[in-house]
């Protein structure tokens, strides 16, 4: 009857996995079987199998670690028995025992200790691998080393970024470098792909056909350029991403041979990109760079974005040094345009990382770092005050001639046990923590950050995690550790155990462990808070114009259809003569970019006045149709604004922002003056003035800016701004339809009202502040923890002493206040200490992140008063329960 | 002299007890239903075997293997047996355990 009753196959296998006795193996399955059938018989079969699996997983465990650990002697005999030296010296085994004794002991405290431990290191996980993916190792394939970033800029261009290498130079570096194997030469081509469904734009580089052999880079179908297709006429080949094969094309091998439009032209794909390569930036296309040869004679302007492969058995340092000589040279033989240019050789890894991520990651790290000290800090006072609970089985134990090394380096054990633990629970905090901070980072600025798919919990991070939490515990258990060795056996055992140290050293140590807690609180919390208000400032101040009710749609007018700007001009003007007369749109304008999004910089030479090349500014200057002041509602000052008559034939005119008139005509009125931007470039007579506004996220706003009229000079980028009488969605569709109707193949970049480009130009600050606000808040909760279990602890210390102060007639309220005096002490010293800490800090990142940190001492007020009144309530609920007790009792308890 | 007995846990010396109260028939299964039986406290599987593997390591039990059986799954049972070791080792703590309770009767008996 019972020949269809056995237990659940997989469970036995596990079981007997873990016995490493053959005969032991069959004696417990045995033994188990013949319980199951009996159990099966009287209470079912589900029944059984579910007691089976618990048995079996029970067993397991207990067997398991009776593999890895020695057995040791019966439990009541611990204290003698451990300091017993075994014949061959000490085994760790034994102490990897007594250690999780003394941790089982006390499940909820060494529960509190792991979670503590887990959330501070998952933080510091999860910003680590951000460094790691983001500025470490950004870009991940085979010899990316060899790689190397070649840029040059003009001695004084704050802005020199890497897209800056005049045609000329590059071919010259080309020849004459022999550090450097091959170079190839980039720039940007972001082309409006059309001919598949709906028209895209998408992100793309034109190279050089030695791009991929520099990059080593292999196609996974097709092939790259061929070096005879770097020459105009042979050029209209692509390769594409491996992400916009699979996105726009199926994953079809096919697709190699056919011919897609980009900007109208007809490209033939020759190749896919195998997955992982974007280079040099978010790159899905690449198409040759064919230039006629007279503008790769141009050494007048950079616009190139060089990348080389360094010859055999060079490095970094010699090619840097070979380019020296080679600027050198270059800076003698061509004087006119050369003189003020250098150049430098970095890794691709450095050359290419985001500006504004070194910062923002030290500061994160900074944050995750003091995060995990206040965690260590916290986890030390616990096990202190489980330590002087201790006194007496230490005293016990050195009685019987335990050394002092012994005990300490059980407790280290204990503490290493506990971390272990931690970075097991820190390992799907971190994989929650990494998903959100690589979903978290803002679409728009994905592009720039390479690198970005590397954001998760990989081997590295674990590595890194493990090594915080080697350090963390020599942190937390070495004090309660000196304390335990260097306690007084006689003494602990003559009184019982109590207050032997609690009353005097373990009060200091724990005090000023809960003073530093609440500082580095109060600076995260602060730190964290001058972000939040530094950005709140920025997206939510006054800059200069009026962004609510405004409805905008951003394109790039590319093409052969646009190579004229009379077509340009065509464009914009026939898309704002269907747009106008509707109902909801009050005022319309287009402009060659909006506030809050990239726009060109350009230099400014003020007529009549010589300056040096140093003393050039830079003016960020746009392109404007008449009603975009009205449409922005931007002030006009002075004189007037563009009308229809400004047209290309008439006389340039501009329109300057109040600080430019001041910084160039100080004290005089700026109509009629002219300047021009460029040496060559025409002059342009001052027409208007108009208010200050902030052109874009960080930036102040009396940074000089330029408006000249569109009509004069139609740019390809153009923006249209609507202002709409009501709700600014309303006039979307319609903004949408006059673009389509106009021309149905151009791609519209962008159609948002002008908050929501505000507010994703802020998104990458919105991440930093949200990243910083969560740490703040574990930061201060786990203060909080550390001054309630303080207060706790003295308390329990005290419960005597109340008792006889009650006896003798003091009131509950008394005795209330007595203990929060030590919590008040505590918590101003730490608050005071804060204070100190976050205004140093204050500098530091007001340095590090430009604009972004804003001062606000009412909110700092705030702010610390807040913690302060969280820690006097934290203080206060333990000694509440202390005065609670009857003093007969409270006389009683130890 | 003969090395002094081990001195027994409380767990081992109800284990030792219980494998004599079996007597022949000793195996995991019936020790365990007879210590819960007598003591009225349940006891953990895991501990048991524990106990059982120390006490044969400390010289107090020996074990046979049996012949498998089709109710086991085909599996042995291990019979344990008291050694002339723990059977010193089980008066020895006998007599320190009545030696300790001497004159408690009082108490100790009370109904």
């Amino acid at each position: 009857m019972n020949e269809l009753l056995s237990p659940p196959p997989l469970a036995e296998r596990v079981l007997r996995a873990t016995i490493r006795d053959a005969e032991w193996r069959d004696a417990v399955t045995g033994d188990l079987h013949e319980e199951f059938v009996d159990i099966a018989r009287r209470n079912g079969k589900h029944a059984a199998r579910r007691w089976y699996w618990r048995q079996a997983l029970g067993l397991g465990a207990r067997f398991a670690v009776a593999r890895v650990v020695p057995r040791a002697a019966p439990r009541r005999w611990q204290v003698a028995d451990a300091d017993v030296q075994p014949a061959g010296g000490w085994s760790i085994g034994r102490d990897a025992v007594y250690a999780w004794r003394a941790i089982s002991h006390r499940p909820g405290l060494s529960a509190a200790v792991v979670g503590t431990l887990a959330l501070a290191l998952a933080a510091n996980a999860t910003v680590f691998s951000l460094v790691d993916a983001l500025y470490l190792r950004p870009f991940r394939f085979p010899g990316v080393d060899r790689i190397v970033l070649v840029s040059s800029a003009l001695n004084n261009d704050p802005d020199a970024d890497h897209s800056s290498v005049a045609p000329a130079d590059f071919r010259d570096w080309q020849r004459e470098s022999t550090t450097i194997d091959t170079l190839a030469a980039s720039t940007f081509w972001d082309p409006n792909m059309s001919g598949v469904d709906e028209p895209e734009q998408v992100p793309g580089f034109l190279v050089t056909p030695a791009f991929f052999r520099v990059i080593a880079a292999e196609p996974l179908i097709g092939r790259t350029f061929l070096d005879a297709e770097g020459v105009p006429g042979q050029d209209r080949r692509v390769v594409l991403s491996h992400g916009l094969w699979a996105r726009r094309f199926g994953s079809d091998p096919a697709v190699v041979g056919r011919t897609i439009r980009f900007d109208g032209e007809p490209y033939e794909v020759v190749g896919v990109m195998r997955p992982g390569i974007a280079l040099p930036f978010g790159a899905e296309v690449w198409a040759p760079l064919a230039w006629p040869e007279d503008r790769w004679s141009d050494r007048t302007r950079g616009g190139l974005l060089v990348m080389g492969r360094l010859a055999d058995g060079q490095s970094v340092d010699s090619a840097r040094a070979e380019m020296a000589a080679i600027i050198e040279r270059q800076r003698q033989t061509y004087p006119d345009t050369n003189a003020r240019r250098g150049a430098t050789v970095v890794s691709l890894t450095r050359g290419l990382a985001d500006g504004f991520a070194a910062p923002l990651l030290a500061i994160w790290e900074a944050a995750a770092l003091l995060l995990l000290v206040v965690a260590c800090a916290n986890i030390a006072n616990l096990l202190l005050a489980r330590g002087s609970e201790r006194q007496q089985e230490f005293a016990v134990r050195m009685a019987l001639g335990a050394g002092r090394w012994r005990i300490a380096r059980q407790l280290i054990f204990e503490g290493a046990i506990l971390a272990g633990m931690a970075v097991l629970v820190t390992v799907p905090l971190a994989i929650v923590g990494t998903g959100a901070t690589r979903q978290g980072m803002p679409a728009t600025i994905q592009r720039w950050v390479p690198g970005i798919d590397f954001i998760t919990l990989d081997t590295a991070v674990l590595v890194a995690t493990m090594a915080l939490g080697a350090v963390a515990t020599v942190f937390f258990a070495c004090l309660p550790a000196l304390q335990a060795s260097r306690a007084d056996a006689a003494l602990a055992l003559r009184d019982g155990g109590r207050t032997v140290i609690g009353a005097s050293g373990r009060g200091w140590i724990s005090k000023g462990l809960v003073v530093g807690q609440v500082a580095l609180a109060v600076c995260l919390v602060v730190g964290a808070g001058l972000v939040a208000n530094g950005l709140d400032r920025a997206v939510n101040g006054t800059p200069g114009f009026d962004r609510r009710h405004v409805m905008t749609a951003e394109l790039r007018l590319d093409g052969r259809a646009y190579e004229q700007p009379e077509q340009r001009r065509q464009f914009v003007s026939a898309v704002l003569e269907r747009l106008r007369g509707m109902p909801a749109v009050e005022t319309l304008a287009a402009a060659s970019s909006l506030p809050y999004t990239p726009a060109s910089g350009e230099p400014i030479l003020p007529e009549g006045v010589a300056l040096t090349a140093a003393e050039v500014q830079v003016a960020r200057v746009q392109r404007v149709t008449p009603a975009y002041f009205d449409a922005l509602r931007i002030p006009l000052l002075e004189g007037r604004t563009f009308t229809d008559d400004d047209r290309a034939d008439t006389t340039p005119v501009a329109v300057v922002s109040r600080s430019f008139a001041e910084r160039y005509w100080p004290g005089r009125s700026a109509l009629g003056r002219r300047f021009r931007t460029a040496q060559d470039g025409p002059w342009l007579e001052v027409i208007g003035v108009a208010g200050d506004v902030v052109q874009d996220l960080l930036m102040n706003r009396t940074v000089p800016s330029v408006y000249r009229a569109a009509a004069q000079a139609p740019t390809f980028s153009t923006a249209f701004v609507v202002r709409a009488s009501g709700d600014p969605l309303d006039v979307r569709g319609e903004l949408r339809r006059a673009i389509a109707a106009v021309d149905p193949e151009l791609p519209v970049l962008h159609l948002r009202t002008m908050e929501a480009v505000i507010a994703e130009r802020a998104g990458g600050a919105t991440h930093l502040a949200r990243v910083l606000t969560v740490m703040s808040g574990i930061a201060l909760l786990l203060a909080l923890m550390g001054i309630y279990s303080l207060m706790s602890y003295l308390a329990s210390q005290r419960t005597q002493e109340f008792g006889v102060r009650m006896a003798l007639g003091a009131t509950r309220g008394q005795l209330v206040r007595l203990s929060l005096r030590h919590a008040a002490a505590v918590t101003t010293v730490g608050i005071g200490a804060g204070a100190v800490l976050a205004s140093a800090l204050n500098t530091v990142m007001a340095s590090a992140l430009f604009g972004l940190v804003s001062l606000d001492l009412p909110a700092i007020l705030l702010m610390t008063t807040a913690i302060g009144a969280a820690m006097i309530v934290a203080g206060w609920l333990p000694a509440h329960r202390a005065a609670d007790l009857e003093p007969t009792e409270a006389l009683r308890l130890r | 002299m003969p090395p002094a007995p081990p001195y027994l846990g409380e767990f081992e010396y109800a284990v030792l007890l219980a494998v004599l109260q079996v007597r022949d028939e000793a195996y995991a299964v019936p020790v365990r239903e007879v210590i819960e039986e007598r003591t009225g406290r349940p006891v953990a599987r895991g501990a048991l075997y524990t106990a059982l593997e120390r006490l044969e390591a400390k010289g107090c039990l020996r074990s046979r293997m049996g012949d498998p059986t089709p109710e086991r799954g085909g599996r042995a049972r291990r019979y344990f047996s008291v050694t002339p070791a723990g059977l010193r080792a089980l008066r020895s703590t006998h007599a320190a355990l009545n030696r300790l309770s001497e004159g408690l009767e009082a108490i100790l008996e009370r109904p």
